[in-house]
């Protein structure tokens, strides 16, 4: 804002910058070096730059526990949500902005009020109406209950950017002699692109952090997913907190690269109030 | 296939997900909270206000909700304050601002199961870097999880940690939209900085300022993850609230009427705040 700056509040600035940059990293930071460490060094060695980088820890999680079996059921519940949100999502969000008609403020009122949703509210329904069905402890289980989080998002998010998006095109297209569905697949889903990415993003990181739901829904070990699994590991792991922090760095390590090849997209999404709880 | 099959066939679909995932579940919830069930598979029976009775009557629901409403106020407070703070410097001009920008976000996309697990190590009382810098300094050991107090303020501390980015990012955004000619002005008439954030800044960032506060306050008050991670609810029920106590209620005691009761009525509360964001932010007729 100010330009001509005097120095002592230049380096105010500076020093107030440094701070925020190490009170957000440095607990990311310190997880990524203890998972780094020799595991026997965790224990004495406190050192802000290990001597040695070890992959021991890593060695031991991936070799010694279910975690590659927990990441697979990880990755593969994310990305079921991610898919069905964004096909179911996309539909919603293009009918009500598209047709006046009445149960239109319904939908988009459920799925704003369902959006602000904890999720603990409705995993006990939801729990119980999938022991009935036989659904409980089972990936497609989880898939569902995610979809509470992940197709509130969705739509709400892609309402607001349909509603930004000019009639004219399609309506041209139509002219053209393009069906509805046509013009909604050829000119459409073309220029929501961006929005659909966003939804995706937002999409997977609530799937592939959630701990409530996959609490609730899962009981047997093999189809924990990763933050239920790494969880568990805590008790029966003696705390063997270098094998812990790699586990933690795994789970984080899709997420930060993610945002670091399409941060524009997280940040459009935070604007526009896709949080995640 | 005409215009409007396409249209209905997308509005049938929405209407349809919508009921099955959101509406439905959310009208068994409250009628589960009127029946008795032990287990999830067995017979329900009827109940009537047998479940809110009980729950109401016990000290342990309003310890919940006084839990709820601490814990809450304590970490949106805090949240707000320090997200703002970082908008203001974050919106200054230094060198290495994107990569201080992006670095504070880091904190929102972490799972919670992470920003838990690494808490814990950061702080166990043998080997953890926190606990040897204190002692490095002389000072003594901190409890973070013994008493009740203790445990609270080590609840919030880490749920302003990881939330404190996406304030932080929505302020940073609603900054950029403050006209600049205001500050011009404002300068011009020799106003201090702390004036023109007072008169300037603050009043311009009052709608999103309410938006983060609302939504901040529906989330807190019914978070469970955090506090089922770190504290399980103890010592001795002192970060527990109402959402920690209706998964006990429903999961561990198989107490299903009363879990639900419980959820119900956060449910009632829930709603009040988002009738007041509807009303704030009402959904526009186009």
């Amino acid at each position: 804002m100010g330009r001509a700056k005097t120095l002592p509040r230049r380096l105010g600035l500076y020093v107030a910058a440094l701070v925020i940059a190490v009170y957000s990293a440095f607990p990311i930071y310190w997880m990524v070096v203890s998972s780094l460490r020799e595991p026997t060094e965790l224990l004495t060695d406190v050192s802000l730059i290990p001597s040695v980088l070890s992959l021991e820890s890593y060695r031991n999680l991936l070799e010694l526990t279910d975690y590659p079996r927990h990441f697979l059921n990880s990755v593969i519940v994310a990305v079921a949500a991610v898919l069905v949100t964004m096909v179911f999502s996309v539909m919603i969000a293009y009918a009500v902005t598209r047709q006046r008609i009445r149960g239109k403020k319904v939908i988009v009122g459920a799925m704003l009020y369902a959006y602000m949703f904890p999720p603990l509210l409705i995993a006990i329904p939801i729990f119980t109406i999938f022991a009935r069905l036989g659904l409980s402890d089972t990936l497609t289980g989880l898939i569902v209950s995610h979809l509470t989080l992940t197709l509130p998002l969705g739509v709400w998010f892609l309402w607001g950017f349909f509603k930004s998006m000019p009639f004219e095109l399609e309506e041209a297209a139509m002219v053209d002699g393009c069906t509805r569905l046509g013009a909604f697949l050829r000119v459409v889903l073309p220029l929501a692109l961006p929005g659909l990415i966003t939804v995706a993003i937002f999409s997977f990181l609530l799937s592939w952090t959630d701990y409530t739901f996959a609490l609730v829904m899962i009981g047997s070990d093999a189809n924990k997913t990763l933050p239920v699994g790494l969880a568990s590991m805590v008790g029966s792991f003696d705390l063997r907190w270098g094998e812990i922090m790699a586990g933690s760095t795994l789970i984080a390590l899709p997420l930060f690269a993610a945002f670091a090849l399409m941060s524009q997209y997280f940040i459009q999404g935070l604007g526009a109030g896709a949080v995640k709880g | 296939m005409s215009s409007k099959t396409t249209i209905y066939g997308f509005l049938f679909v929405g209407l349809a997900v919508t009921l099955a995932l959101i509406v439905a579940p959310a009208v068994y919830a409250v009628s589960l909270s009127f029946y008795q069930m032990d287990s999830f598979i067995g017979a329900p029976k009827w109940a009537g206000l047998a479940n809110y009775a009980a729950v109401l009557q016990a000290p342990e629901f309003w310890r919940a909700l006084v839990n709820g409403a601490i814990y809450a106020l304590g970490s949106i407070v805090f949240q707000v304050v320090l997200g703002i703070a970082f908008a203001l410097v974050l919106n200054e001009t230094f060198p290495g601002r994107n990569l201080v920008r992006g670095l504070s976000i880091l904190p929102y996309l972490l799972p919670t199961v992470v920003v838990i697990l690494t808490f814990k190590w950061m702080v166990d009382g043998g080997i953890g870097i926190v606990t040897k810098a204190v002692e490095a300094m002389g000072l003594p050991p901190i409890n973070w999880f013994e008493s009740p107090g203790a445990a609270m303020a080590s609840t919030i501390l880490v749920s302003v940690w990881m939330w404190t980015p996406f304030v932080t990012t929505c302020f940073l955004a609603a900054l950029q939209t403050v006209p600049q000619s205001l500050y011009e002005a404002a300068r011009v008439d020799g106003t201090t900085a702390v004036q023109r954030f007072f008169h300037i800044t603050l009043p311009m960032l009052k709608p999103i300022l309410t938006v983060v506060v609302l939504l901040r306050a529906i989330w807190m008050f019914n978070k469970f993850d955090v506090i089922w991670l770190l504290t399980r609810g103890g010592p001795v029920g002192a970060t527990e609230n109402l959402a920690v106590l209706s998964y006990r209620r429903a999961f561990n005691l198989f107490d299903i009427g009363g879990g639900a009761a419980i959820a119900t009525i956060s449910f009632a509360l829930l709603s009040v705040a988002v009738l007041v964001y509807f009303r704030v932010f009402p959904l526009e007729d186009d």
